[in-house]
């Protein structure tokens, strides 16, 4: 696709998810708080796919918003949640909020400025500041084909998982296959500490919602 | 004359117009076989309802011949002109025949006209809003239960392609490489619909039945999802337009009668391509909400289900969404375990190799057909299989459709390392 838009594309989506997700925060009524967040998931999921991560979108569409959310939507309708009252302990609330924010985009951004892209002042700021153009700064999950050259020739710290694989421009589109081979073999172990995370929350679902029979 | 059609060649020689055009021409054709489709399969299922239940069915809407005056009276019917015309005795066979049609009385439709005079009858009919409903999103729930079967039409391949003077064809709206997995996102969004539809009509039945939904199609997904791993796993790709051609050149997935199918290898992965077509097909009636696992609109123990408060054209929609979703189901299914759009046997190259717009046009039609015939087993089994209760519905899709999957996927793992 066109780089200029491309980013354009971007900051659209962008601006978008952001809007959406400030209504899941401002609007009163908790179902329509959820539908929000559907909402922003599905822009977060329309810029994947402007990155050419397609299948990183739909799995996001169909794990977040097609069952994680429902299931969300299902418990607030389920409880008859009504809208919540905002005045008590707003000072504190709004402390701690503020903290655990501020430490999550910490650790993002520290994340975002050591990826590959950013090394070397091209970090996404300097390239807004320079211009929109995205080949200056090829996200590190993109496939396309103009970014793979700079990717290649650019080494993160191994913290970050090093060099990058070389994409080839014709195999665009096999992001499914690229992203189970580095899952499998690159990042493996992770992935295996992850899923015994999610089994441990499974085992503890199933122990909390159990009823013990006493007969 | 010219300069038209040399304008023309020119705008089709810019591959962004050739490319916008060539999408929005087959946007068209999708969608309105999409809802041709819809309006067919409501009448198919009521023509075969009342066959299997031994009674006529519709049969009786059509355009009755009195209306043309100028046909003449009931006893100069055109059927007995034309017949006298032709030389045929009026109670000879051909003449019975034709009384047995009930040609003598109205054009012959079969009963076709039904589905439209329903159309036509939703249309006019009283729009009630109950006073108590959540205005907003009780209007905005049919819509988003219509809204994602259409849309998820756009990655099923309908035929080849076409080499044009001005490029390529692919005969597919989105040639996508996720081709499976945007159906089951896109097609997974509308329970937010029942949801939203139970919930907002703010009573007590609607919303036991959009929670009913809910927790049954967020269960089948997972299903659905587990069930067509084995089939992509030998194919090797997510991209539905490549599983139908290779199965056009070596077999179809549950019939490799031909090319490379013919081998022992082959036959062995059929018996989990099996498995996973019948937990799929499962799935995908459990998916689009019928019978026997219509739990979410049970009329025995919750009125009409999450539609019961809706009216007129909102009602037409969740209707119309319910089929919608059936023949998007039935399209998936054809496509990756009956061999999509191919022809079988080899004919697909040979048809291709002689015009290609022949063999596109061929392809439809087959795909069509089977699609019908997809059709007409999902209403067949409707009529046949009693409903299950709530807890055996639940039961099955936890505790024997997902560990069977997962052993399945084992299965063909074990059977393709065997054979590589």
């Amino acid at each position: 696709m066109n780089p200029a838009i491309s980013a354009l594309l971007f900051y659209l989506f962008a601006l978008a998810a952001l809007v959406s997700a400030i209504g899941v925060i401002v609007l009163r009524n908790p179902v329509s708080s959820a539908l929000s967040l559907a909402l922003c998931f599905g822009f977060v999921a329309a810029i994947f796919f402007n990155m050419g991560a397609a299948f990183l979108g739909i799995t996001q569409i169909i794990v977040y918003a097609g069952a994680i959310l429902v299931l969300f939507l299902f418990i607030i309708m389920m409880l008859d949640v009504k809208s919540e009252d905002h005045t008590s302990g707003l000072l504190r609330h709004s402390v701690v909020g503020v903290l655990v924010a501020g430490m999550l985009a910490g650790m993002i951004s520290s994340a975002a400025l050591r990826l590959p892209g950013a090394v070397g002042g091209s970090c996404p700021w300097h390239a807004f500041t320079e211009s929109l153009c995205s080949e200056l700064c090829p996200a590190a999950a993109s496939t396309d084909p103009s970014a793979s050259e700079l990717q290649a020739s650019i080494s993160a710290p191994a913290p970050y998982g090093g060099a990058l694989p070389t994409l080839d421009p014709a195999k665009r589109g096999a992001d499914a296959k690229l992203l189970g081979q580095n899952l499998f073999s690159h990042y493996n172990l992770t992935l295996v500490i992850l899923g015994f995370a999610l089994l441990a929350g499974c085992v503890g679902a199933v122990s909390v919602g159990r009823r013990l029979r006493r007969d | 004359m010219d300069t038209i059609l040399k304008w023309c060649s020119d705008v089709l020689s810019n591959p962004t117009w050739f490319y916008l055009l060539t999408t929005i021409a087959k946007l068209v054709l999708v969608f309105a076989v999409i809802l041709a489709f819809v309006v067919l399969s409501v009448w198919i299922e009521r023509r075969v309802a009342g066959w299997i239940q031994d009674r006529p069915g519709p049969n009786r809407a059509g355009l009755p011949l009195f209306l043309f005056r100028r046909f003449g009276s009931k006893e100069e019917q055109p059927l007995k002109k034309l017949l006298l015309y032709l030389g045929c005795p009026p109670d000879g066979l051909i003449a019975r025949l034709c009384r047995w049609l009930r040609l003598d009385r109205e054009v012959p439709t079969f009963g076709l006209m039904q589905p439209c005079l329903d159309g036509g009858k939703l249309f006019l009919k009283q729009e009630i809003t109950p006073s108590y409903v959540r205005k907003l999103y009780f209007i905005l729930a049919p819509m988003l239960v219509l809204g994602p079967p259409l849309v998820s039409a756009a990655v099923i391949p309908f035929a080849s392609w076409v080499q044009t003077p001005f490029g390529e064809i692919n005969m597919c709206v989105a040639n996508l490489n996720i081709g499976p997995l945007w159906v089951f996102a896109v097609s997974g969004l509308s329970v937010y619909g029942l949801t939203l539809a139970g919930w907002s009509s703010n009573s007590k039945y609607p919303f036991l039945g959009g929670l009913r939904a809910t927790a049954q199609l967020i269960s089948y997904e997972v299903a659905m999802g587990l069930s067509v791993i084995p089939l992509l796993m030998m194919f090797g790709t997510l991209n539905l337009q490549e599983i139908v051609q290779s199965q056009a050149q070596n077999g179809w997935t549950l019939l490799p009668f031909w090319g490379e199918g013919l081998s022992v290898q082959r036959w062995i992965l059929c018996v989990p391509m099996l498995i996973s077509f019948i937990m799929f097909a499962t799935c995908i009636f459990a998916e689009a909400n019928r019978t026997p696992f219509d739990m979410a609109e049970c009329e025995t123990d919750l009125v009409g289900g999450y539609h019961t408060e809706y009216s007129s054209m909102k009602f037409a929609s969740f209707f119309m969404g319910e089929y919608a979703a059936m023949v998007i189901g039935s399209a998936l299914v054809v496509t990756l375990f009956l061999g999509g759009w191919s022809i079988g046997f080899g004919i697909d190259e040979a048809l291709a190799s002689y015009n290609e717009w022949l063999a596109v046009l061929c392809q439809l039609v087959i795909f069509l057909f089977k699609l019908l015939a997809f059709i007409f087993f999902f209403v067949w089994v409707r009529w046949t299989l009693p409903r299950f209760r709530w807890d055996q519905v639940m039961k099955l899709c936890w505790l024997v459709f997902v560990e069977l999957a997962v052993l399945n996927i084992a299965l063909t793992a074990v059977i393709m390392y065997f054979i590589h």
